[in-house]
């Protein structure tokens, strides 16, 4: 079936016709590409030109021909952070296994390979792991990172000391504190938290919290009531229990199925029976999605019952 | 320093060559240019029939896709992946955008749908035109669930396979979505061909 075309269906010839794209679109996408160019300074004597050339060839030269440490770039965006015991105070790499460390007054910019790149917040600590072509991973100890990627999905991985970041294809915040735990917060696409076996997915508009030693929590929208997400917290972390869950279903909307969704697999039979009615009563179980099958937890059934209500998440 | 090449995109089997992904990987604007003439009205289309005619949210998405296409493009090495991706880049840009309100759901504009039909086609006939212009609009009703695979497949000869890889979904998903969306855009065009023959 892979490679099969599908049927045309019933939309006959020209009746969709292909619109020539405006040719504003171009000028606005040139208009971004050269937004950083510094300007030609004028008045500069030739030879001066000439001998800078020169020895800028000769460094490029230089630079291209020996070895290079897998490394990225690293930008300076406020104060003055350091890579390893260097000052930042322009732009320079970091290397896999050194530190990037933030200050109360500085922020840096990290390119992540050529797939995107990670802001890094006052008072964060960011260690380069792994900048492999399949593979581009930073650990986070502390701080606060805003990441925004373009690549296909599961290329880029953040490692908190309480879940792994694991990039569908997005742009997200990420917060850790002292004691290892964070917050998740995604801002466009998807992010998969996963820790242990255990795995949470965040779409645009969700978050969710992780605690060192429990690993993610259940992610939920970050516009469900108070009551909802308190509830919710306490059920992850505090062992909120029966009690919890029965304030989780009573203030559930229609896009916070995203939550129950994930809770199925993290119940007992009875508090799972539950958590699907309540389901039910926000969006009808989809054609093909079998009530039994989804209480035993089948896989398959999960997934396209998810597919399903994704598009009101 | 740009390279003076003459770059061409084979559109008959949609593959993109090495030579162009290396060329824009290097930042060789003429390489991204060629890439861009070669998929710019596809995407701009798919798009513009999403948003329901609206050019502005169309032009933004075109332009995001493109954008991000080029950040991304050193992962690719060339092949019939580049479209399926590129295609990804394209449902997933439509959504975020519709998702995060930048272009809030407006009733779909007839008139504005009637004038794409009639583009460069100033010798059809007005009745022709006015069909296809209500055809658009009953894609236009579908759900974008279904209203995506849907126009995929018609402006791209994209298999199973690869539409679920630029929908994010299994292939028994694309064929149940294709299956559904062509069933309700049949019940809708059979109720518009009984009016236009009734005229």
């Amino acid at each position: 079936m892979r490679d099969d075309k599908p049927p045309l269906g019933p939309i006959e010839s020209g009746q969709l016709p292909l619109v020539k794209a405006p040719d504003s679109i171009w000028s606005s996408i040139l208009a971004s590409l050269d937004e950083d160019r510094a300007p030609v300074r004028r008045g500069t004597h030739w030879w001066v030109l000439a001998a800078a050339f020169s020895l800028a060839s000769a460094v490029v030269l230089w630079l291209t021909i020996r070895p290079k440490p897998p490394s990225w770039e690293v930008s300076r965006l406020d104060g003055a952070p350091s890579v390893g015991s260097r000052r930042l105070t322009d732009s320079g790499r970091i290397a896999v296994g050194e530190w990037l460390q933030t200050d109360a007054s500085s922020r840096a910019r990290i390119g992540i390979g050529e797939i995107g790149s990670v802001e890094v917040e006052p008072n964060s600590r960011v260690r380069l792991l792994a900048a492999k072509p399949n593979e581009h991973r930073l650990a986070l100890d502390r701080g606060e990172i805003s990441a925004v990627v373009t690549a296909p999905p599961r290329l880029f991985f953040v490692d908190t000391p309480a879940s792994t970041a694991v990039d569908l294809g997005c742009a997200y915040k990420m917060k850790t504190d002292e004691s290892g735990s964070g917050l998740l917060s995604v801002t466009a696409g998807w992010v998969a938290l996963e820790w242990k076996g255990r795995e949470s997915l965040v779409p645009a508009g969700a978050s969710c919290r992780t605690r060192q030693g429990d690993g993610p929590g259940t992610p939920y929208f970050a516009d469900a009531s108070e009551a909802f997400r308190d509830a919710l917290a306490a059920f992850d972390f505090q062992k909120g229990g029966s009690d919890s869950l029965r304030v989780v279903r009573g203030e559930a909307r229609v896009r916070d199925t995203l939550t129950l969704w994930h809770l199925l697999s993290r119940v007992g039979r009875d508090e799972r029976v539950r958590l699907l009615d309540r389901m039910v009563e926000l969006m009808p179980l989809p054609q093909g999605v079998s009530r039994e099958k989804a209480l035993d937890l089948d896989a398959d059934t999960l997934g396209r019952w998810r597919q399903e209500l994704a598009w009101k998440w | 320093m740009r390279r003076l090449m003459n770059w061409q995109v084979n559109q008959s089997d949609r593959q993109v060559s090495a030579g162009i992904i290396e060329g824009c990987r290097q930042g060789d604007r003429a390489a991204f240019h060629a890439l861009y003439q070669a998929y710019k009205d596809k995407v701009y289309s798919i798009s513009l029939y999403f948003f329901q005619g609206d050019a502005a949210a169309a032009s933004d998405a075109t332009q995001q896709v493109f954008l991000k296409l080029l950040t991304g493009i050193g992962q690719f090495r060339g092949g019939s992946e580049f479209s399926t991706w590129l295609y990804r880049m394209v449902v997933n840009t439509c959504l975020d955008n519709a998702k995060a309100g930048r272009r809030r759901a407006r009733p779909t504009d007839d008139a504005v749908l009637q004038r794409i039909a009639s583009q460069g086609s100033a010798e059809e006939e007005l009745a022709r035109a006015e069909i296809a212009g209500k055809v658009q609009a009953a894609l236009s009703s579908l759900p974008p669930k279904f209203r995506l695979p849907v126009l995929l497949r018609y402006f791209d000869d994209l298999s199973y396979g690869e539409m679920a890889e630029a929908l994010n979904c299994s292939m028994g998903t694309v064929a149940s979505r294709l299956h559904q969306g062509h069933k309700m855009l049949a019940e809708k065009l059979a109720k518009l061909r009984g009016v236009a023959a009734g005229r």
